[in-house]
């Protein structure tokens, strides 16, 4: 099966996209002027024909970053996955490298599998050690308006990032699956979206230490001790209860000497979490032409 | 007649090495050892804080998705260890699991508890000297976290115990830790939670059963709230426990 291909290059000064190859059923969209055209980087958009994911679907694709190139690869809108045929699962692979001095942007809009969908992908990130990454990897439960809260049969999604080609310094896999002792639901509780968002390298150090901070002081407001009345007692209708936190983060850093920061959101709206991307990411305009999900 | 008092003998010998070996067991999943694991609530503090978990009913769904999440991501590397508890799959189990236990809280955690095993399984289990050895090795080398799930496995490989036990031990320690904490935390009494892990047991057995005896190339999370949540442990102004 062919794959698709990306690579942009340092050209005269200039991150250039030099090949684009897209098979059926996705295509890369290359806007000339994502930007202001002083910001050094190429935008790459990704669509698929019908819009969306179809059940049995398989696509891969390489991306590669040269050194001192910038490129960001983003979607249109959220990935849709239709729902399973027989026992199809539709798959998305993508194998990037990033040379030195390069930074790959990956922010896609969420995906949303519909009811009985099964998806799963596999994102590999070759680096260096100066390579710089942002990754954001998210989902949303469903078409929230037809009732569809996690109703989707599988979801997979594995990030792994690779230093020199040997060392694995990043792999997460997350699986959403029924299971016998509770559903997806369950497991998320009123929470209707997940996201995984990945800094790492030099020029998003800035980024880092500001989203730390910024996700310390958004959780410290909401986490309380609980009351004394909690658990134990046998009433059930107290009057003050506070609600869950309708959004909840958490960072953590992550290879030899916290070179990265993973910030794992769980949120009730996919409004606030394209608020916190907007917010913590806008300082990015400068280096790619356009703040991420304006 | 010496040949039938041979293979007499042999056969009280590996008898008694059995016996010895449930008592080894028995020792391993004592909550009296001092592995420190009453310092870890395994994210329960913070979802309290949060208010995911308010009731005892609250507790036991809890529970259940620490056992479905250790399942799933921690029991491959119990596995790998135990089936082979050597220096050279242990310390390449403990890098993978470094670079996947992504949460930073339950990282630190696993490396807690997994060098006091070390250390405790070392001093305690004098007749296989390999311990020693091995954690000697890798103190000087400092190559190595101490990750406290193929720690679980190597010692438990090393003891001669079956895989198959191996997992289901680990299942079991983790059930009790948490439990534990409730308690402490005051979301249930000591006679509850001592009913309550008599409840959950046979879904802990389920969820072995589902779990054991994968590659680690397969493990995953599965419950990424969870892991969202204890990841909120460090923001927690006033706490008990270290995770």
């Amino acid at each position: 099966m062919e794959r698709g291909k990306l690579v942009v290059e340092r050209v005269e000064g200039r991150s250039t996209l030099t090949r684009c190859f897209s098979k059926y059923p996705f295509k890369f969209i290359v806007p000339n002027k994502a930007g202001s055209s002083k910001a050094d980087a190429v935008w790459i958009y990704t669509i698929t024909y019908g819009g969306g994911v179809v059940s049995g679907d398989s696509m891969a694709c390489d991306v590669t970053v040269g050194d001192g190139a910038t490129a960001v690869l983003t979607t249109q809108s959220s990935t849709k996955v239709y729902k399973s045929v027989g026992s199809k699962c539709s798959q998305q692979k993508m194998e990037a490298s990033i040379g030195k001095g390069a930074l790959l942007v990956v922010i896609p809009d969420p995906v949303t599998c519909f009811s009985t969908a099964k998806y799963s992908q596999i994102q590999n990130f070759k680096v260096v050690p100066e390579s710089s990454l942002l990754l954001v990897d998210w989902i949303t439960s469903g078409r929230h308006e037809r009732g569809e809260k996690w109703a989707f049969s599988h979801y997979k999604s594995t990030n792994h990032i690779l230093l020199q080609g040997n060392e694995t310094l990043f792999l997460d896999t997350t699986s959403l699956e029924h299971g016998r002792h509770g559903g997806i639901s369950e497991r998320l509780q009123d929470y209707q979206v997940i996201a995984m968002i990945v800094l790492l390298g030099p020029k998003l150090k800035l980024i880092q230490s500001q989203i730390q901070e910024d996700v310390k002081k958004l959780m410290s407001q909401q986490l309380r001790l609980p009351s004394v009345s909690a658990g134990c007692s046998s009433e059930s209708g107290s009057s003050y209860r506070l609600p869950k936190p309708s959004f909840l983060a958490s960072c953590s850093t992550f290879g030899p000497k916290g070179a990265g920061v993973v910030i794992r959101v769980a949120s009730m709206t996919t409004e606030s979490v394209y608020n916190f991307l907007q917010d913590q990411l806008a300082s990015l305009e400068a280096l790619l032409g356009a703040a991420p999900y304006l | 007649m010496e040949f039938v008092g041979e293979a007499n003998d042999n056969k009280d010998k590996s008898s008694s090495s059995g016996s010895l070996r449930l008592w080894s067991q028995w020792q391993l999943l004592d909550s009296i050892l001092p592995t420190g694991g009453f310092a870890h609530s395994f994210g329960l503090e913070a979802a309290m804080q949060a208010r995911l978990v308010i009731s005892p009913e609250d507790l036991r769904t809890y529970v259940i998705h620490v056992l479905e999440n250790t399942g799933s991501l921690l029991l491959p590397f119990v596995y790998a260890a135990a089936m082979s508890p050597d220096t050279q799959t242990w310390h390449k189990l403990d890098r993978l699991l470094n670079a996947m236990l992504t949460n930073e809280v339950g990282r630190k955690a696993s490396i807690a508890q997994g060098s006091a095993l070390m250390r405790v399984a070392a001093s305690v289990f004098s007749e296989i000297p390999s311990l020693k050895m091995m954690r000697s090795e890798a103190l000087s080398s400092g190559a190595v976290s101490f990750h406290h799930a193929p720690i679980f496995g190597l010692v438990c490989g090393l003891l001669g115990f079956e895989a198959e036990t191996t997992q289901k031990a680990y299942m079991f320690v983790t059930m009790r830790d948490v439990i534990s904490a409730a308690t402490r935390l005051n979301l249930v009494g000591p006679l509850g939670a001592a009913v309550l892990q008599h409840q959950v047991a046979p879904i802990a057995e389920d969820l072995s059963t589902k779990w054991m005896n994968r590659a680690v190339e397969e493990a995953c999370q599965t419950c990424p709230l969870l892991d969202t949540v204890q990841g909120c442990h460090s923001y927690l102004f006033s706490r008990l426990f270290c995770s």
